[in-house]
């Protein structure tokens, strides 16, 4: 799961509310109208497929460019490229086309997602087809696997993968005469460094957590609770198990550095903590490869491991999948085809020498074309290491929103001041415990 | 000395100034021959509105009975939907969550509205003269209306940042104490309700002025040779005659007020510690983050009852009354 970050909506003024619906209700039967007058004549039906991506300004057009190689090279296929509108809602849009009748054949979705589309009866099972040749599937990463696995059904084929690492403002560590950040970094080093990174009177906090009660709080604590030994869910998946001591001790660091020590900027889920960064304002950041591009020229940086508890630096990623929906066998046919073209190791390499996402594949870190990509973002040399320090995924249930709601309200009380771990571990155990038994 | 009495309620009655919201005439009903004239035209009439009344059942009608039904399953948008006949209701009545977010939509309506209506009377008094340059006065008054959702949220989320907030910085300035705004659940609510009427006074100032602008001259002016200070012939006269407009915008208010959503999006995502999980914010999350459509389809039924019910109450309530001279029909 990239950033949560909120995508601007279409503006709407108050009063020209109505008229903007009468707009959009024209435009929807116009569309309706070309749409019904030209789409079922064409002969190649079948094989013209939509692929519909979330995916912004570079990211966007190296898809384009990839699309349009295939195109060229594919002369009896074609696919168009459909813009989602943002991958925040990617999931809700979805749905909703299912519900009209009108959804792509090819979605980019967040991995969160799979549980919930894989109930989607139009969703093609790709269990067979990753085991044909030449896919190599298990040249993925383990922890991508996983999270396009859905009760031993392969859902999604990974479509982007981020991790969580430490990113500093080197500037600030010299200034304030703090040791810089190393792979090896404790917890209690962490605390006591953010604490004296932090100044109330010039405002300056040494760490920020984004702390909005949605999956971005929720997954930095999932790190916390996995390196301390814990676990979110039992292994069946049936209870919650975090109310442990493992549980107790990442909650208590939280709270030791948010309120105690106030070293924490608690951002409301606006984003406003890359901002803070590139101003200089906070010093330390938890945050993935998507944040690097935004990072402005005169901020040198550096990025490490996540700081570990009693030697276990582990992390957490988000791997995103494109997740194949059956319109035909013969668009279903060429979708594949596609989006095993397009994750295959040499394209996804160009895909991300343009934009700096990390490689899908481990056999991606071994073409000559991946030098490139590091002397050109010498940063994300860590991230990949880094991927090797992923061990668990989320759990991949359709009930996951609401149990990350509950473990989002959790950490968020805590983080606020407003619940005490014990106590805080005992409510959110609750309300986990009442997702998962359906009520 | 009962005639002159009648009289002079005749003269009143006939003098009451018509205001923007005044009950049109009825039209007199005549018998229609068989596609006479007035059958024809009212044929015209159907046939100009159709396409709007296409559009609105369409899109309006269809999905709200589409929704009542759905309210009776169990549905996850994604595979058939079962009966579960009134388990919705049932489990809605006993959902501390959605009960939360209905006192909280209850407070938000009732800080809302009311500040709203007095301040957008102020405005359009302030705005009701004849200077210079009133008209970007006007205009500056009606921008915030026309601003995008989005665009208010994050300007307020820039300005009300507890620590780099722009308003935070002014008070510390003057020595005043800061707030945490969107930040604590104890004040996310109220900075909600700061940044809605913020764009809300606007709108109401301007259907004030229309009222007010439509209040005759030569009353004021009849006021003032009676030696009325212009501070009491607003009070007196003009308030009272913007009692049909203030109704409207009560009544306008209110249903805007029930339904937030967009604001809350736009800042605080319903938190923090859900303290700005509204109603329709609270129904957002069950349809479309945890897919209950059936049980979401049931909040807001309960909510278009609810807004139906306020409405009509309202509406009595705002109803143009005789005036005491009149006497009581």
């Amino acid at each position: 799961m990239a950033a949560d970050r909120p995508t601007p909506r279409l503006p709407r003024g108050r009063v020209a509310r109505r008229c903007t619906a009468v707009i959009a209700v024209g435009a929807v039967l116009l569309v309706g109208v070309t749409a019904c007058g030209g789409g079922k004549a064409s002969s190649d039906e079948g094989t013209t497929i939509t692929v519909a991506h979330g995916y912004t300004d570079v990211e966007a057009a190296a898809l384009k460019t990839q699309a349009e190689k295939w195109n060229t090279d594919h002369p009896t296929t074609k696919v168009n490229l459909v813009y989602n509108g943002g991958n925040d809602s990617a999931l809700q849009k979805t749905v909703a086309g299912f519900t009209a009748g009108n959804y792509p054949d090819v979605a980019y979705e967040y991995g969160s997602s799979a549980a919930q589309l894989a109930r989607q009866p139009k969703l093609v099972d790709l269990t067979e087809k990753v085991k044909a040749s030449g896919f190599n599937w298990d040249d993925f990463y383990p922890s991508e696997r996983l999270a396009a696995t859905v009760d031993g059904k392969v859902v999604g084929v990974p479509a982007l993968v981020d991790n969580l690492s430490l990113v500093y403002n080197k500037k600030l560590f010299a200034a304030a005469g703090v040791p810089e950040p190393t792979n090896d970094w404790t917890w209690e080093q962490f605390r006591d460094a953010s604490k004296k990174l932090s100044d109330p009177a010039k405002k300056t906090y040494g760490w920020a957590y984004v702390n909005d009660a949605s999956e971005d709080t929720v997954w930095r604590y999932l790190a916390m609770l996995w390196q301390a030994g814990g676990d979110l869910l039992t292994s069946d998946n049936t209870k919650p198990a975090f109310d442990s001591p493992a549980g107790l001790a990442s909650l208590q660091q939280l709270r030791d550095m948010a309120v105690t020590d106030k070293s924490v900027y608690l951002d409301t889920g606006n984003g406003n903590y890359l901002n803070l960064f590139n101003s200089g304002k906070i010093a330390m950041l938890w945050t993935g490869p998507w944040d690097l591009s935004s990072i402005n020229d005169d901020v040198e940086y550096g990025v490490t491991y996540l700081p570990g508890y009693q030697g276990n630096h582990e992390t957490i990623s988000g791997p995103d999948l494109y997740l194949l929906f059956d319109h035909s066998s013969g668009r279903t046919d060429t979708a594949v085809k596609f989006v095993s073209w397009l994750t295959s190791a040499p394209v996804h390499l160009e895909f991300a020498i343009a934009t700096g996402d990390l490689p899908l594949r481990k056999s991606e870190t071994e073409l000559p074309g991946y030098q490139t990509f590091l002397s050109k973002y010498p940063a994300e040399k860590v991230f990949v290491a880094n991927l090797d320090n992923v061990k668990h995924v989320r759990p991949n249930l359709p009930e996951y929103a609401e149990v990350s709601t509950a473990v989002g309200q959790m950490v968020q009380s805590v983080l606020l001041g407003q619940a005490e771990p014990a106590a805080a571990l005992k409510t959110g155990s609750q309300a986990v415990a009442a997702a998962l038994a359906g009520s | 000395m009962s005639s002159t009495v009648e009289r002079r309620t005749d003269a009143a009655r006939s003098r009451r100034p018509r205001t923007i919201l005044a009950r049109a005439p009825q039209p007199d009903r005549r018998r229609r021959g068989r596609l006479g004239r007035s059958g024809r035209e009212s044929l015209t009439g159907w046939l100009m509105v159709s396409p709007s009344l296409v559009l609105i059942a369409l899109f309006g009608l269809v999905p709200v009975l589409w929704s009542f039904a759905l309210s009776f399953q169990q549905n996850d948008l994604q595979t058939p939907g079962t009966w579960v006949g009134l388990k919705n209701y049932e489990r809605l009545s006993q959902d501390p969550q959605f009960w939360d977010s209905v006192r909280r939509t209850v407070e938000y309506t009732v800080l809302f509205v009311p500040s709203t209506l007095v301040l957008s009377l102020l405005a359009a008094a302030a705005l009701n003269r004849r200077i210079r340059g009133i008209t970007v006065y006007r205009l500056a008054v009606f921008i915030p209306v026309v601003t995008s959702t989005i665009a208010t949220g994050v300007i307020f989320s820039w300005l009300l940042d507890p620590d780099y907030g722009l308003v935070n910085a002014t008070l510390s300035k003057v020595g005043l104490p800061t707030f945490e705004f969107f930040a604590s659940p104890t004040q996310a609510l109220p900075a909600v309700v700061l940044m809605t009427v913020w764009g809300w006074i606007g709108f109401g100032a301007l259907i004030f002025l229309a009222g007010l602008q439509g209040i005759p001259t030569d009353l004021m002016d009849a006021a003032q040779i009676d030696g009325c200070s212009t501070r009491g012939a607003f009070w007196r006269i003009q308030v009272p005659l913007l009692r049909p407009v203030s109704g409207f915008l009560l009544v306008w208010l209110t249903i805007n007020a029930l339904q937030l959503f967009d604001e809350v999006y736009a800042t605080t995502k319903g938190g923090p510690s859900r303290a700005t999980t509204v109603v329709v914010y609270y129904l957002y999350d069950q349809a479309f983050k945890f897919f209950h459509a059936g049980y979401a389809a049931a909040i807001a039924v309960v909510l278009f009852v609810a807004i139906a019910a306020v409405t009509a109450l309202q509406l009595r309530i705002t109803r143009e009354e005789p005036t005491p001279q009149e006497g009581r029909r």
